[in-house]
């Protein structure tokens, strides 16, 4: 019989296991955690198909699926430091992501990670490989000063958008023109979290953040920036795509993707960029479950989900010219 | 290894490359582009790599991270590259990574121009960047002693886990000189790096790191970096002219205005005067033990920089006490000439 193992002191009670689960099998406890957070029981375990949506979902490693005599486990590429995001902040599961592509590639001992500033600055005290911390905006500059320096190792970059987008766009454009052949996770929740819920250069028309409190005006502000279709227009080859985790499939999905960006680092061939689109439910002012929402109905739309660019694809292209 | 005549930026690029660097990345900026120029060329033929970044802010994070990867790196800027580059100094003075830096000076502030000026001596000396942080400044004034502590700098930084800079100004790195390599190192040959980011293969991974959320914890760090540049004291460096007897001025100058003044001594001798030369060749840290026993020798001390007085605070600070200290300088890229200095010293005598 299939069944979840809740580590109940790692959760943060988002309660997305619980919208996540088609069966419902979990509720939210009527005690407390350590934390101080409700956490999610089992209500229903005969209705459990060990679909593993709950694991999935969670974004604090803090489920386990038990199926069949065999157990998840967390990714050894993750340190067992607790996340440090707020509740229902998708970063953690970006970050478990990121990990199992490193762990299910073999490469954890050979990885360098670059941390950006931001939500994710600590990002160091979680992934279990070698790991710097690069100043606002410069992580692909600092990876790419490693990844010349050591071709050898497995070089990637965690960055948000204001990292990526605003003060580091020329570091952007320029790492990925320069096709250095490293693995850049951009993860855009279209706000500025870190600092307190600022606009971002990738907040949505008429989106309200604590710097545009009417909502972001196109006329002052301009549009939200593409970073992939932008990168894309670049002749250098690239693996480009963008990826959400706002529910089970997607996160399965984006799953799929950053291992792909790094597979094309292994095999040396191209620069590879995953945008994630990533909810923040703290500055957005929503629930988690409201915010994978709205992020759904109203990011997507913006920022739609696909591969935009392969770098076989552009070797064709070569091959016609 | 025989002598070769090479302009100052080459010579220090071809120093990188027998240091065993293997790693350049910089930003084009007049007047210092021969290095970046050489290296481009050079670096492929043993092996190494150059990368023109997109900016100094860039190529200052790429030395960054080659550097937190245990590689031999430098770059190279002029004053307002270096200026862009200070967030990045900063991160790595935290971080403890071993860098070297080549600021070929010249005249500003703002953009100013591209001739020869030494007005970057404070930034260069009392930090730059933000945060309680040294780097360890040399200050050659040959090109032969650009190449040699060119050398010295790699091994310092290793030694130090600090950022070492080279401060020269744009006549130091256009002349041309007899230089001789008296020394190449392998890069194969280097010590292990035991804290650098190579992959955590059967250890413990390692982090390069300048955030201490924690204020105790950051306080420790200052405090610990302070006892590093204390001891860094004992790698202070200093050259002297004519100094052998009590003189009636002694010269502090660094750099290309040590050889003005060199000249300038040599055509008061004949006249009777007794001039000496005292020149700082680390200016952190400062030669003040040196600099004292030498005042105590002159009647007077005159400082001569190209900038408005920069060097001359720190010459005060030691010496004001015990002799009076006077200050020429010129500025912008104008450069005084022996016999400008010589009528300047001639004056001071006469008093």
């Amino acid at each position: 019989m299939p069944k979840p193992i809740i580590e109940k002191d790692r959760c943060k009670g988002c309660e997305l296991c619980i919208s996540a689960c088609p069966e419902k099998v979990l509720a939210l406890s009527q005690e407390i955690n350590a934390k101080g957070y409700f956490f999610p029981v089992i209500v229903q375990p005969d209705a459990c198909t060990g679909c593993r949506y709950c694991l999935i979902m969670c974004p604090d490693t803090a489920i386990q699926v038990e199926n069949k005599g065999k157990t998840t486990a967390r990714s050894v590429a993750l340190t067992q430091k607790p996340f440090s995001y707020c509740p229902g902040c998708t970063h953690g599961v970006i970050h478990r992501l990121v990990a199992e592509a490193i762990e299910g590639l073999g490469v954890q001992d050979r990885t360098v990670g670059i941390a950006p500033v931001g939500c994710s600055v600590l990002a160091y005290e979680f992934f279990a490989c070698d790991m710097q911390q690069a100043s606002h905006g410069r992580a692909m500059a600092v990876a790419t000063g490693i990844k010349r320096g050591r071709p050898d190792l497995t070089v990637f970059t965690y960055q948000g958008d204001g990292d990526l987008a605003s003060i580091g766009m020329a570091e952007t454009v320029h790492a990925a023109n320069r096709g250095e052949k490293i693995t850049v996770i951009f993860v855009n929740n279209a706000i500025y979290g870190m600092t307190g819920g600022q606009m971002a250069p990738t907040t949505l028309p008429g989106q309200v953040a604590s710097t545009c409190p009417t909502g972001r005006d196109v006329k002052l502000a301009g549009y939200p920036i593409r970073v992939v279709e932008l990168l894309k227009e670049l002749k250098t080859p690239a693996y480009l795509t963008r990826v959400s985790v706002h529910d089970p499939k997607a996160i399965l999905a984006a799953k799929k993707s950053i291992r792909k960006a790094f597979e094309y680092q292994l095999k040396g061939t191209c620069f590879s960029l995953v945008e994630v689109l990533s909810t923040c439910p703290t500055n957005w002012g929503q629930t988690p479950k409201e915010a994978c929402d709205w992020l759904k109905d109203n990011m997507i739309p913006y920022y739609p989900i696909r591969e935009f660019k392969i770098p076989e694809a552009e070797e064709g292209d070569a091959h016609v010219q | 290894m025989a002598k070769k005549l090479m302009k100052g930026c080459e010579a220090i690029g071809e120093a990188a490359i027998q240091a065993g660097c293997r790693l350049f990345f910089g930003y084009p900026i007049t007047p210092q582009n021969e290095i970046p120029e050489y290296m481009s060329a050079r670096l492929p033929q043993v092996g190494g790599t150059f990368v023109q970044a997109e900016s100094e802010v860039a190529a200052i994070n790429m030395l960054y991270g080659a550097a937190g990867a245990g590689c031999r790196a430098f770059t190279s800027s002029s004053s307002p590259g270096i200026s862009l580059m200070m967030e990045g100094i900063s991160y790595i003075a935290g971080a403890e990574l071993p860098v070297v830096l080549v600021n070929i000076m010249r005249g500003g502030p703002g953009l100013g121009g591209i001739l020869p000026s030494q007005s970057d001596y404070f930034q260069a000396t009392k930090g730059g960047g933000h945060g309680d942080y040294r780097l360890l400044v040399l200050a050659p004034s040959t090109v032969q002693e650009a190449a040699d502590l060119m050398i010295d700098a790699f091994d310092m930084a290793d030694q130090y886990r600090n950022p070492v800079m080279i401060l020269g100004d744009g006549l130091i790195g256009q002349m041309m000189e007899p230089v001789e390599f008296k020394r190449g190192i392998k890069p194969e040959d280097l010590p292990h790096k035991s804290w650098a980011t190579t992959g955590a293969k059967g250890r413990k991974p390692n982090i390069i790191n300048s955030l201490h959320l924690n204020p105790e914890e950051l306080e420790r760090h200052n405090w610990d970096l302070y006892k590093k540049y204390q001891q860094m004291q004992k790698e202070v460096r200093h050259d002297t002219y004519n100094t052998g007897e009590n003189v009636d001025v002694l010269i502090v100058a660094y750099g290309t205005v040590a050889r003005i003044a060199r000249t300038a001594i040599d055509s008061l001798t004949p006249k009777g005067h007794k001039v000496g030369l005292f020149r700082p060749i680390t200016l952190y840290p400062f030669p003040s033990e040196a600099l004292i026993a030498a005042a105590q020798k002159a009647k007077k001390v005159l400082v001569a920089e190209l900038s408005t007085g920069q060097m001359v605070e720190d010459v005060r600070s030691h010496i004001a006490h015990l002799r009076p200290v006077d200050f020429y300088g010129r500025a912008g890229g104008m450069v005084m000439g022996a016999e400008e200095l010589a009528d300047r010293v001639e004056k001071l005598i006469a008093g």
